[in-house]
């Protein structure tokens, strides 16, 4: 699986490449600048796309830009935003195409490899990654209106989790019950909020995301 | 000439000057507020005893230019003889009576129509009365003037009682930075009174000429109600006193053209205005330019003494609203220094307790995994963990902490996305709309952010509501961000910090915050901020 990395910072720069080497993944390029970027993102046409949201030469969202530029050209591009910080500003802005294949996750999220490498690979495969913090935030901001509230504690946050992209069995390992469970409180969530069922986990998630973004 | 009046007026002199030195010269002026009341009752005493006996002598010419000539001469010799009795009456009675006197000196025909019978000084000849009683009189108007001047002690308890208690409104207290020219002013408006003497004169002449009891009565009327209007308005009396020293000047002007050979405007013919200047040849003609002159030039003179704005036209005054703006700036600035302040504080001790603590904390932790390795490499892991977890929390508070000095959405993109991402973090439905047409200066972007920040957090907590909306617009260099929130009103501006905060912060930058709350909703909050705005436009998708 081919990978572009940009990233400014030289010390994440190389501990992004040896760590996705190390998964056995190809860093086509690592470049530390917007433009570069953008120049091998065209040229290449990685798999998937790794990129910080803060980039030179302006040094504020030339990251982000960069990447919405990118899937502009090439519809579909799998892109993965890193960030210090999500705003859900900018998560509306990945999604608005609707075209999945994107991840915006917190550069914390690095130190736990695995669940880094999953989250790559499920955004590699055109499904969707949203950060916790921008799914507890658009929760938190849905929590009192009508539907939301109808939940049970378990459904949100069995919504909670489908909103961060994760598969029926990431949910029920994550909440130790079985994927039945989980698939019953999904059915359930769907019918409360009065949305089609899918069984299509990317379909599922920006259901879900374009729900709580309404 | 009446030589009895000459010698009755100068024994008075001498006699007044007399009873003040010998009573005076015992002891030191009177210290207390009683004494120096005394002392002045005593001037105040000669006066009247003066204007008792020219009358006596000469009771059809009771206020006519005899005692009132008499008086500023009386009182000046005092000043001249006993200077520590210039306090209070006497300057202000050489103010009033030196101007007046040369007044009704005039109107009684030294200047030519009444000429002999009516000397007052023994000068025989009619042109000699012309060169000599002339300078006098104008040597009386600015002796007077200047002797009252200098002479008013204006604190002293005297002094306000002859004043009228113009030196209490004159006095220390006003702070303003035109409190100098107000006192002058009203110093200056007891010039008021001859002016006005002066310009009724002009008007009626022959009330003047009249003398008797009419004349008399319309002195006093018009002296009762010039002391009136200065005592209420002394700064408008200044005023008015000034421009009206410069348009008797003009007119004498004007007049003495119609009659002097020299290039001066003759389009008025006016014998009306003999009042003021009684023009009947080229000597007199060139007699009434010296006093037009001296008029005019008096007049402009005091012009920036007496009218605080032309101060300020010409530059030689602050502006008041000047003043106040640096006060309020200098409020301001406190204000932002000492939230500055604060704002390093707080953020110096949360980096100590939060990021910092747990830094040294993952120090520890790893410098006891390096021992643990080799003996119990279970229980290392267990530490790594700890260690990663240590390092996630500091970068979360890291996160927050960085959020609260310059929110990253806003240094990305500005203010309106700024506030758009606010209002999506926001547990309200909240409509934007915003219309920047660029990047505003980053300290008021970063004020209104967090202001905006503060009213929507108060909304969300208070309003109960469900909904709300935001705009931002920018026009005519005045940046207006109007939040309203759909819930139950009521919201007092007067209570709690929040709004009050966001009044100071903005404060900084002359902007304003104005709440409307009525019980049963909706709330608005509107801030408005002058500012203008870059070119650079903002990137938008």
């Amino acid at each position: 699986m081919r990978v572009v990395v940009g990233e400014d910072l030289f010390l994440l720069r190389d501990g992004l490449v040896r760590l996705l080497e190390a998964h056995g993944f190809e860093v086509a390029a690592a470049e530390e600048s917007a433009p570069a970027l953008l120049a091998a993102l065209l040229e290449h046409r990685p798999d998937v796309a790794i990129v910080d949201v803060r980039l030179p030469p302006s040094f504020t969202d030339d990251g982000l830009r960069v990447a919405l530029q990118a899937r502009g050209e090439v519809p579909g591009l799998p892109v993965l935003v890193l960030s210090q910080y999500v705003e859900q500003l900018y998560a509306r802005e990945l999604l608005a195409d609707q075209g999945g294949g994107v991840g915006y996750l917190l550069k914390d999220r690095v130190f736990n490899d695995d669940q880094f490498i999953d989250a790559i690979r499920t955004v590699a495969g055109g499904g969707t990654v949203m950060d916790p913090e921008v799914v507890s935030k658009l929760l938190g901001r849905r929590s009192r209106d009508e539907p939301i509230g109808r939940l049970s504690a378990r459904e949100r946050e069995v919504l909670g989790l489908m909103a961060e992209g994760r598969s029926n069995s990431a949910i029920a390992q994550r909440l130790f019950v079985t994927e039945k469970a989980v698939s019953k409180h999904s059915t359930s969530i769907f019918a409360k909020l009065d949305l089609g069922p899918s069984d299509d986990d990317n379909r599922r998630v920006l259901a879900v995301l374009a729900y709580l973004n309404s | 000439m009446d030589s009895s009046n000459l010698m009755t007026v100068l024994a008075l002199a001498a006699g007044c000057t007399a009873i003040v030195w010998l009573r005076t010269g015992r002891s030191q002026p009177a210290k207390t507020l009683r004494g120096r009341l005394c002392e002045v009752g005593w001037c105040a005493a000669l006066l009247v005893l003066a204007v008792i006996i020219v009358g006596t002598f000469q009771p059809w010419n009771l206020g006519s230019h005899r005692t009132i000539l008499a008086l500023p001469l009386i009182a000046g010799l005092l000043v001249v003889v006993r200077p520590r009795l210039a306090f209070g009456l006497v300057p202000a009675a050489l103010i009033f009576l030196g101007l007046y006197g040369f007044v009704v000196a005039r109107d009684d025909g030294f200047w030519g129509q009444q000429t002999g019978s009516y000397a007052f000084l023994p000068l025989g000849h009619y042109n000699l009365q012309y060169y000599l009683v002339l300078p006098l009189a104008y040597g009386l108007l600015f002796l007077g003037c200047w002797l009252g001047w200098r002479g008013v002690d204006r604190d002293s308890p005297a002094a306000r009682l002859a004043l009228g208690r113009l030196a209490v409104r004159a006095g220390p207290g006003q702070a303003t930075g035109s409190s100098q020219a107000t006192g002058s002013s009203q110093a200056w408006s007891l010039l008021l009174l001859p002016v006005a003497v002066m310009g009724a004169a002009l008007l009626c002449p022959q009330l003047w000429f009249g003398g008797g009891v009419l004349g008399a009565v319309w002195t006093i009327a018009v002296l009762l109600g010039g002391v009136q209007f200065i005592r209420r308005s002394p700064d408008r009396a200044a005023s008015l006193a000034t421009a009206g020293l410069v348009a008797l000047g003009a007119i004498g002007l004007v007049v003495a053209g119609s009659w002097a050979t020299w290039p001066l405007p003759k389009t008025l013919d006016l014998y009306v205005l003999d009042g003021v200047v009684a023009v009947s040849g080229q000597t007199m003609a060139n007699v009434a330019v010296v006093q037009a002159i001296v008029f005019i030039g008096f007049g402009l003179w005091l012009v920036p003494r007496t009218i605080p704005q032309a101060r300020q036209l010409l530059g030689w005054a602050s502006d008041a609203d000047l003043i106040k703006r640096v006060q309020r700036l200098t409020e301001s600035r406190a204000v932002a220094v000492d939230t500055a302040a604060a704002d390093l504080r707080r953020l110096e001790r949360d980096l100590h307790d939060g990021a910092q603590a747990r830094l040294v904390a993952l120090g520890m932790n790893l410098r006891a995994v390096e021992r643990l390795i080799p003996t119990s490499p279970e229980a290392a892991i267990a530490l790594v963990i700890e260690a990663r977890e240590t390092s996630a929390r500091a970068l979360t508070e890291l996160r927050e902490l960085v959020r609260g000095v310059h929110p990253p959405v806003l240094a990305d993109r500005g203010l309106g996305d700024a506030v758009r991402a606010l209002a999506l973090d926001t547990p309200m439905k909240i409509e934007t709309d915003i219309d920047l047409p660029g990047r505003l200066a980053a300290p008021v972007e970063t004020a209104c952010y967090f202001a905006v920040a503060e009213v929507l957090t108060n909304a969300a907590k208070h309003s109960g509501a469900k909904e709300g909306r935001i705009s931002v617009t920018h026009a005519d260099a005045m940046l207006r961000i109007v939040v309203t929130d759909f819930g139950v009103g009521g919201a007092d501006p007067a209570h709690g910090t929040g709004l009050a905060g966001v009044e100071k912060r903005l404060a900084t930058f002359d902007g304003i915050v104005a709440v409307s709350s009525p019980v049963g909703g909706p709330t608005m909050v509107v801030l408005e901020v002058p500012c203008a705005s870059s070119l650079a436009k903002i990137s938008s998708s």
